[in-house]
């Protein structure tokens, strides 16, 4: 059985109509058509569709639309403002980040989350704190010198 | 957004520059038009019921309740599989395979029946309504024990093979489980072994392992009013995949259409024909777009890697010249042949290592066995073949009491030798990618002490990889009337930056910035045949072939541009994004202009590159490769003796590039070889319990991560002293050595050698808990 609810996703509130077994991952991808986040593994292994919740990235095929219900969901389709990418895509696209890129959406957005909690990170901190977003293509060398590249960019446009 | 910042009508060298992908702006914001994003109006999805035995007679199937339930349009099931106007088996170079099983199933997992219903959940809860009685038969796991007299039969009758590819040898026997054999026949390995003082006989394995592309298969299927099939499939081979299916349908080449759009990482597993026949007989039987797509268990159930065990034995004078190499080896093809008849060839050709061997017999047999089919997977038999050699030549090295690079240097590859075919080699570079790879990791130098409690070692491979020959490559180019580029190309983007490439070779020829070419994605409708997207190929083939198309379409400006400019074509010059006469830049125009005062419009250039080659089907004799990807790696390894975990602390690669493209892209490649490699190594097999997998999932399924990345990764791209080298593909080219530098360097840590892939910590401290005699606690 459908039912209605409100997801606030990207600073904007959607109606949506969701099973109550159906992920976030599910309703953001077949209800709201934002396709950067992804099933890797469903099972939360892989880490490609990582969103954030209140901030937080969580593996969105293990959290189901309901529970999500009020608090703000942030994908990556939310963090170039019109044609300006965000920093951190910047630098992934400086750095080649990436093959396929079906890992990056979720990379990205487990690298925002880091870059607010620990502005400068070491090598360790980063390949620590995404070791749960997986890269079969292995460009992990690049999304390493990625997220120091952001974190560096960031810094500088932070206020002091 | 700019990707470049290039004046406009500036020109400069863009081959060798590292610049961004070309979509990367779309790969950053989650934009990728993958398959797995497609829809079609008024699209119906299936869900897939699959065999839960390995072997087993179907006695009867039932889907009649499963068609009556709400939002069900159609079951397919074997018996009315064969009242379709289709030919109910398919494969790329045998027709064994069911679109879904008949009679038979023949691996846990094998299709059974397919529900089409207006959603997922609609379909899956049909699957449960399907009665199957099965009977079940006798199951074998293993390649050599299937081609044992006796073993259970796969395919009773022997199934009709196809002409595909003209270097395709295939080698079967009625009333067995053989898939293929091939031969290689150089010299007289008796003699060889008579002129040997010390003879090595070795047996080595490695397991199935799962390609895992983050996106799965995908394939929709759309039947065209006027009866046309048109097909969006996540495949490596749109041209391959159309001929398959126009045979399939009894329809003209010309009347199916394969589109393929970005895809989600492949790595071989979509390679070739796969779920594209199931879709479009769904399509058909129901009159209405189907979309497929697999989950991720299911990906571990479509295609494998080869389980192969190779028989190494190695002949060697005292002062270590190889005078005599006799392998043989065993591939489980798994229950269908896929690909299988060709990779075993290559596996097996390649197997007798980089060196110059005067006598070498080698049988490589592919047999069906009960377990998911395997096929084409990053490295293509070569990892497997040299997992064995290469393991073999430290033993010996060290045996004979002579350096392991240095008994390597002693038998090598060089210009002008004849190799395992008897084709003469050129172009050739192991003796340097060698000497330099052992040197980064401090060969020939003491090494570094041991933290307490772990062993250091260190260990080299050397590695050689065909590139499929023959093989055709044909590209278009479009002049525009902007002056842009399009390029019209079916090599498939797969994360290999592939577009990015054949632009910069398109935007070099007519010095015009990167950004003014669009390459656009295969439909076989559009773009020109190509072979296919895999064997390290494109950039090569694909790129000569956008080369010369560029050129076509460039004369082709020239004669405008002389006309309007009265000048003979051979006096014009195009460059910076215009056509001047030689010598004087001022008479001259944009290319822009040409086209408009001309009154063309556009202009269309065309491309084709052919190589030539193949091998004596009894002898393997001939001429295997048009040219040899390279590599060497080297390893350095903690190994903890207390618990057998392995930490690769340094890793070197040395490849042979010929020229380089984009060196950012070529390292990623590099890199990503050796990830893949170091998971191959150390955690990736498909574990199965009576040909039930046990671990088909990432919960139990280990890929490498961030933390399993070795201290230091390095690699160097070597590139041909002249500078105009050919540009070599390099998707797989790092992989081969990985699993055998690392197995060297644990056995120079701690003095044991591994034969088995992959190196778990159990089997490490097995290992040593043996050498000091200790009794093996097996819990």
């Amino acid at each position: 059985m459908k039912r209605q609810l409100t997801l606030h996703v990207n600073g904007r509130a959607h109606r949506v109509e969701a099973a109550t077994h159906h992920t976030l991952l599910e309703v953001l991808r077949r209800e709201l058509r934002l396709m950067g986040a992804r099933e890797g593994c469903g099972v939360g292994m892989c880490g490609a569709c990582t969103v954030l919740i209140d901030g937080q990235p969580v593996s969105s095929c293990l959290m189901l639309a309901s529970e999500v219900r009020g608090r703000p969901i942030e994908t990556v389709e939310g963090l170039a403002d019109g044609d300006r990418l965000h920093p951190i895509q910047q630098a992934f696209v400086e750095q080649t980040a990436f093959q396929c890129s079906f890992c990056t959406p979720g990379m990205i957005m487990a690298t925002k989350a880091l870059l607010a909690e620990n502005p400068d990170p070491t090598d360790e901190e980063i390949t620590d704190y995404l070791a749960g977003n997986l890269c079969r293509c292995g460009s992990y060398l690049n999304i390493v010198a990625a997220v120091k590249s952001a974190a560096a960019r960031l810094r500088q446009s932070a206020p002091a | 957004m700019v990707l470049q910042e290039q004046e406009p009508g500036t020109s400069g060298p863009l081959v060798g520059q590292a610049l961004p992908y070309l979509d990367a702006v779309e790969r950053v914001t989650g934009a990728v038009p993958y398959t797995l994003n497609f829809e079609l109006p008024g699209m119906l999805h299936v869900k897939l019921l699959r065999s839960p035995h390995a072997h087993a007679r179907i006695r009867r199937i039932d889907a009649s309740a499963a068609e009556q339930l709400p939002g069900v349009a159609y079951v397919l099931t074997g018996p009315k599989l064969r009242e379709l106007p289709v030919n109910p088996y398919y494969g790329v170079v045998i027709l064994d395979k069911p679109i879904v099983a008949i009679d038979k199933v023949r691996y846990v997992g094998d299709i059974v029946a397919a529900v089409v219903a207006v959603d997922e959940d609609t379909a899956a809860e049909a699957l449960d309504q399907i009665e199957v009685e099965y009977e079940e038969l006798p199951a074998v796991f293993d390649a050599e024990e299937a081609l044992r007299l006796g073993a259970p039969l796969l395919h009773e009758q022997m199934p009709p093979q196809r002409a595909t590819f003209a270097d395709i040898i295939v080698s079967r026997e009625p009333g067995t489980n053989l898939c293929n054999h091939f031969k290689l026949r150089k010299g007289d390995v008796a003699e060889g072994f008579r002129q040997a003082d010390h003879v090595f006989e070795d047996v080595y394995s490695t397991p199935a392992a799962q390609h895992c592309p983050f996106e799965p298969h995908v394939v929709l299927a759309q039947w065209e009013r006027d009866g046309r099939l048109s097909v969006w499939s996540s495949t490596q081979t749109p041209s391959s995949v159309r001929a398959d299916l126009a045979d399939l349908f009894r329809l003209p080449q010309s009347k199916v259409r394969v589109l393929t759009a970005t895809l989600g990482g492949a790595y071989g597993a979509k390679s070739y024909i796969h779920l594209e026949p199931l879709t479009a007989v769904l399509a058909l039987a129901t009159r209405k777009p189907v979309k497929l797509a697999l989950n991720r268990g299911e990906e571990f159930l479509e295609i494998t890697k080869h389980p192969s065990k190779f028989y190494m034995k190695t002949g060697v004078t005292k002062d270590g010249k190889i005078t005599a190499r006799e392998i043989v080896a065993y591939w489980s093809a798994g229950a269908y042949a896929d690909i299988s008849p060709r990779l075993i060839k290559n596996g097996g050709f390649c197997s007798p290592g980089p060196y110059v061997i005067p006598h070498i017999k080698v049988d490589s047999y592919a047999a069906y066995t009960n377990l998911p089919p395997a096929g084409a997977f990053r490295g293509y038999g070569a990892p497997q073949a040299h997992w064995a050699g290469e393991c073999q030549m430290d033993d010996i090295a060290r045996a004979l009491g002579i350096d392991p690079v240095e008994l390597r240097l002693r038998n090598a590859l060089h210009d002008g030798d004849t190799f395992a075919t008897s084709e003469h080699m050129h172009d050739v570079h192991f003796e340097e990618i060698l000497r330099h790879t052992a040197a980064q990791i401090d060969w020939g130098k003491p090494k570094r002490p041991a933290p307490p409690g772990k062993a250091v070692g260190r260990g080299v491979a050397l590695a050689l990889k065909s590139t499929v020959t023959p093989s055709t490559s044909s590209a278009a180019l479009r002049v525009e009337s902007d002056g842009s580029l399009t390029v019209l190309s079916s090599t498939v983007e797969m994360g290999q930056g592939s577009k990015g490439v054949l632009a910069q070779i398109a935007a070099e020829v007519f010095g015009v910035p990167y950004d003014r070419v669009r390459v656009v994605d295969p439909d076989t409708d559009i773009t020109p045949y190509d072979q296919s997207t895999t064997s390290s190929r494109s950039t090569f083939s694909m790129g000569t072939a956008v080369q010369y198309a560029a050129e076509d379409a460039r004369n082709q400006i020239r004669e405008l541009a002389g006309k309007l400019m009265e000048a003979a074509p051979q006096d014009v010059e195009v460059a910076g994004g215009r056509a001047f006469v030689s010598g004087s830049p001022e008479r001259g125009m944009t290319i822009s202009e040409v086209l408009l005062r001309s009154r063309y419009q556009q202009v269309l250039g065309n491309g084709t590159y052919v190589t030539e080659g193949g091998l004596d089907p009894e002898t393997g004799q001939g001429v295997a490769a048009v040219h040899w990807h390279h590599a060497a790696g080297a390893a350095e390894v903690e190994v903890d003796l207390a618990t057998g975990q392995v930490e690769v602390t340094r890793y070197h690669t040395d490849v042979y590039v010929g020229r380089t493209v984009n060196p950012r892209n070529a390292d990623l490649q590099n890199a990503g070889s050796v990830i893949l490699g170091l998971g191959q190594t150390f955690y990736e097999e498909m574990l199965y319990d009576n040909g039930q997998l046990t671990n088909g999932n990432f919960a139990d399924y280990m890929l490498p991560s961030f933390e399993d990345l070795p201290r230091a990764m390095t690699n160097r791209l070597v590139e041909h002293p002249g500078g105009r080298g050919e540009a070599h593909g390099l998707g797989e080219t790092a992989v081969p050595p990985v699993s055998a530098s690392i197995g060297n360097a644990i056995r120079d840590a701690i003095g044991v050698r591994l034969h088995e892939l992959p190196i778990t910590p159990e089997k490490v401290l097995r290992a040593l808990l043996e050498q000091r005699g200790e009794e093996v606690n097996e819990e």
